[in-house]
């Protein structure tokens, strides 16, 4: 029996000057996974997920989200951007960055009221931020930044989460918490799409994989792909520290 | 009596009441283009303006206030376009674009003034004014309009609150929940243009970019809210427009323009040095005070390491036995009287000093405070 | 007999290469050199009608205007405050420039107040002064000409002549306003010579050159003083921008009283060419018989 594709990538190019950098995606990622993105520096991963999104002009492709042209149905997904791609500094708190994970929903000209702000304190109290509500958000750690990322996409209640780099410069606590709440999402039957940038821990984290290296190298059950050869084939040389556990796992 | 004469004389009323409406514009519209890292954007758009104004004049040969403004919107809008382009087609990077175009713009412009110079009607338009501005020559009519503007631009802001946060914060996530940012992108730009129209008349092209500039970032120093930086931003410009014509109407010969763009300058100073959360010469004072702290608590405590040998914590000890904690002799003898003055130790004898009860419990408090 | 000159490139100037080639800056100093000069000359004048002498920059054309001359005739004294190193670059190179106003007495001209040093340079108001300036332009021409001296000498006379007629005209026509109605108010500082010459208060906005800016202080106190003392007409100038006496309008309408813009002066610049004002006495008797009615009332 097919599991219902949530994901449905389709020759996905993107290119720059003429030089792709992501080439020819076919990716379909069924319903409550808990997948992770990897690749070497400028594999692209980012570039992926922008492109789902919509986010960066694509030379070619085509995403379906739940059977629907991703613009439609752009609802059903949340998105936890990297860290370093927003400014700090900005003059505002936890709670209000949460916030904004329910502008979608609100149209032109309504103001987040009650209800989002609700919402919002729900999702801090997932994330264990709930005290910290009202700090600037300059204030925070690099932990307590991730975990408000992550307290906006949930507030978006979606069905698919794509999230860049969650656990990138995050201390041990927050990465466990992390890692917590994904696991619970997908027990919800949610997909997680999630570029990470730590080979060492795929196997313990992840139950899918998928290699990228502009071009898509494998995809599927981490069992299953995430092997020495396939690895090699996408980071092309040699991943000295993990040949061990990977023939010890592989298949 | 100023009071009196900002609400009855007419050239006076007038003046500030025009340069307050630039203060809040600036201070909204500078709000957005600072947290967004662009201000020198306002700049650029700025001296675009110039080349517009003569090319208006020089089309419809008029003097018409509103013909010319028109004129300097389009080239403004042109510039802006043109640096876009630039920096999303070619190697070239944000800054340098906006430095290309800023410099292309304005010099033509100014060509476009020394080649007008010799039409006859020229003068009559006061083009050159338009470089710095003549606020005092404001009229009613004048400020109506700029009013009106900037009722506008401030209504648009208010209305668009929450795309234009998010804009400025995180594109990248407002675009994927669906926001038409691209859309925000320009009506930001385009309201940048019409505070840039209102304050030509009133600063001129050079100091514009500071009005854009100057309120936000000594808001910036008072808050970290963007609602209250930029209500602050916004008083501040106030406070700048009225005080600059205060100013003007006081000294002879003093300019309008000019004295506004002083006033806000004392202003971003005095905020950058003296505010309570950011301020530098604050934070000097806080520091100093926390090190003496840290020094008065390490000589409480000195004393202390030394009577362990004599089991009596109120055993006195010579200063010269002091001078040994690694301090100079002149900063233990005055942190001691300091100490002194606080009850904590006292002196006992020629040049000896020990703890007093008080002091004792100075110190076990302090060690109770890092214990939660 | 007319002095030839040979250049190498005189299909680049507007100037006729049989005649003495003049360039002049301002529009009065120009109508001096044709009525002395007339056929023998041939002119070029930088700045036309409403063309502001304080702010005027020399375009690269200008300059091989300048280059191009035989003789330039400027104001000096600072009217042409954006030129100084362009005249002195003309005379460097070996062509004859003479600041016609720079020979009068210093004793006749208005000190600044501010500035030590520094005159008011708009002396053609004062048409006995202005005389001055012909004699100069009439000396060199003749210094330049000699053979055709004569010529000049009965040409300046005539003109000279046409000056006292004026002179006396703007006296008896002064004189029929009273006193205490002559208070000349204007954009800027231009008429302080007709003010000493035919005994007329007169008051400045901007101060005597247009590159300033007035503030606020200065359009009040302007506006109080003319509610104080009642005066019926204020004063703009063709090449000078309206906006701050009008500026001004308003603020003294808003007080209660009214005062009316009485006419376009010309302070710093003639009128059009081919019209009476187009020439220094036609500007000069305009301009008085402009102020004098609309003061008269």
């Amino acid at each position: 029996m097919e599991n219902k594709y949530t994901l449905e990538i389709t020759d996905l190019t993107v290119a720059y000057d003429n030089k792709p950098v992501l080439w020819d995606i076919d990716l379909n990622i069924p319903e409550g996974v808990l997948m992770a993105i990897v690749g070497p520096n400028g594999a692209g991963k980012t570039t992926l997920i922008k492109a789902i999104q919509g986010l960066v002009p694509t030379a070619a492709g085509r995403v379906l989200v739940f059977d629907k042209k991703y613009s439609e149905n752009r609802g059903l997904v949340g998105y936890v951007p990297q860290r370093g791609s927003v400014d700090w500094d900005f003059p505002t708190s936890v709670v209000d960055v949460v916030k904004m994970g329910t502008y979608g929903t609100l149209g032109w000209f309504r103001r987040p009221g009650k209800k989002e702000e609700n919402m919002a304190l729900e999702a801090l109290e997932k994330v264990d931020m709930l005290d910290f509500k009202d700090r600037q958000i300059s204030k925070l750690s690099g932990g307590q930044q991730q975990r408000v990322f992550l307290a906006r996409a949930l507030v978006q209640n979606a069905e698919i989460y794509l999230m860049d780099e969650p656990f990138q410069g995050v201390d041990a606590t927050t990465e466990k918490a992390i890692i917590t709440i994904l696991k619970d999402l997908r027990s919800q039957g949610k997909t997680l799409v999630v570029v990470h940038h730590d080979l060492q821990t795929v196997m313990e984290y992840f139950d899918s994989v998928a290699l990228l290296n502009i071009r898509l190298i494998a995809s599927g059950k981490v069992e299953n792909v995430f092997t020495a050869s396939n690895l090699h084939a996408t980071y092309g040389g040699r991943v000295k520290f993990l040949d061990q556990e990977i023939s010890q796992n592989a298949v | 009596m100023i009071l009196h004469e900002l609400i009855f004389d007419y050239t006076l009323r007038n003046v500030a009441l025009g340069s307050a409406m630039l203060g809040i514009v600036s201070g909204f519209l500078g709000t957005i283009v600072v947290l967004k890292k662009q201000s020198l954007l306002g700049d650029a758009m700025s001296h675009a303006a110039l080349p517009g104004i003569a090319l208006a004049f020089i089309i419809f040969g008029t003097k018409n206030m509103s013909v010319l403004l028109f004129g300097a919107g389009i080239t403004a809008f042109i510039a802006t376009g043109l640096i876009y382009l630039t920096t999303k087609n070619s190697k070239i990077k944000f800054d340098s674009s906006l430095a290309i175009w800023l410099s292309t713009f304005f010099g033509l412009g100014l060509v476009l003034l020394t080649i007008i110079q010799r039409y006859p009607n020229a003068q009559q338009a006061g083009l050159d004014k338009f470089l710095f501005g003549q606020a005092a020559a404001l009229t009613q009519s004048d400020v109506t309009t700029m009013f009106i503007l900037g009722a506008v631009s401030i209504s648009i802001v208010i209305l668009f609150w929450k795309e234009i946060k998010i804009l400025i914060f995180d594109p990248g996530f407002g675009t994927s929940l669906g926001l038409k940012l691209r859309i925000m992108e320009t009506v930001v730009i385009a309201l940048i243009i019409i505070a840039i129209l209102i304050g030509l008349q009133t600063v001129g092209v050079v100091l514009m970019s500071s009005m854009l500039i100057a309120p936000a970032v000594a808001a910036r120093q008072w808050t970290d809210r963007f609602s209250t930086m930029v209500m602050l931003s916004a008083l501040f410009g106030i406070a700048a427009g009225i005080s600059g014509s205060v100013f003007s109407s006081k000294i002879a010969k003093m300019p309008t323009g000019p004295a506004i763009i002083v006033s806000i300058s004392f202003i971003v100073l005095f905020s950058i040095l003296f505010s309570h959360k950011y301020g530098l010469i604050t934070q000097y004072f806080i520091e100093r005070r926390s090190n003496r702290n840290i020094k008065l608590n390490r000589i409480l405590e000195g004393l202390l390491n030394l009577s362990v040998n004599h089991d009596d914590p109120y055993h006195p000890h010579s200063i010269n036995v002091l001078k040994f904690m690694g301090y100079s002799p002149g900063a233990i003898r005055s942190g001691l009287e300091i100490l002194n003055k606080q009850g904590l130790v006292e002196h006992r004898g020629e040049e000896e000093w020990a703890l007093t009860k008080e002091g004792y419990t100075e110190i076990e408090n302090n060690f109770k405070r890092l214990i939660p | 007999m007319l002095l030839v000159f040979s250049c190498t490139d005189s299909n680049k100037t507007d100037l006729n290469a049989d005649t003495i080639r003049i360039a002049t800056t301002t529009g009065m100093i120009n109508d001096i050199v044709l009525n002395v000069g007339k056929e023998m000359v041939s002119t070029q004048s930088l700045m036309g009608p409403g063309v502001d002498p304080h702010l005027y920059k020399a375009s690269a054309k200008d300059v091989s205007t300048l280059s191009n001359a035989d003789i330039i005739f400027y104001n000096g004294l600072h009217l042409e405050g954006k030129m100084t190193e362009v005249f002195e670059n003309m005379s460097k190179r070996g062509i004859k420039t003479v600041a016609v106003a720079e020979g009068i007495d210093k004793s006749k001209l208005l000190q600044s107040p501010t500035y030590k040093g520094y005159y008011d340079p708009h002396v053609w108001f004062d048409a006995g002064l202005w005389s001055n300036a012909v004699d100069r332009v009439t000396g060199a021409l003749v210094a330049h000409d000699p053979a055709n001296k004569e010529i000049y000498l009965q040409n300046s006379a005539d003109y000279q002549a046409k000056l006292k007629t004026l002179g006396t005209f703007i006296h008896n026509k002064v004189n029929s306003l009273n006193e205490n109605k002559r208070v000349l108010i204007t954009a800027h500082d231009a008429f302080g010579y007709f003010g000493k010459a035919y005994n007329f208060e007169v008051i400045g906005l901007q101060g005597v050159s247009t590159d300033s800016e007035a503030s606020t202080a200065d359009l009040q106190n302007l506006s109080k003083l003319i509610v104080e003392r009642k005066i019926p007409a204020i004063f703009v100038e063709s090449s000078v921008s309206p906006k701050y006496i009008e500026a001004v309008k308003e603020a003294v309408n808003s007080k209660g009283f009214n005062v009316e813009v009485g006419g376009v002066l010309y302070s710093d610049a003639l009128g059009n060419y081919g019209t009476p004002e187009g020439t220094y006495v036609g500007m000069f008797e305009y301009n008085v018989n402009t102020i004098v009615d609309s003061l008269n009332k």
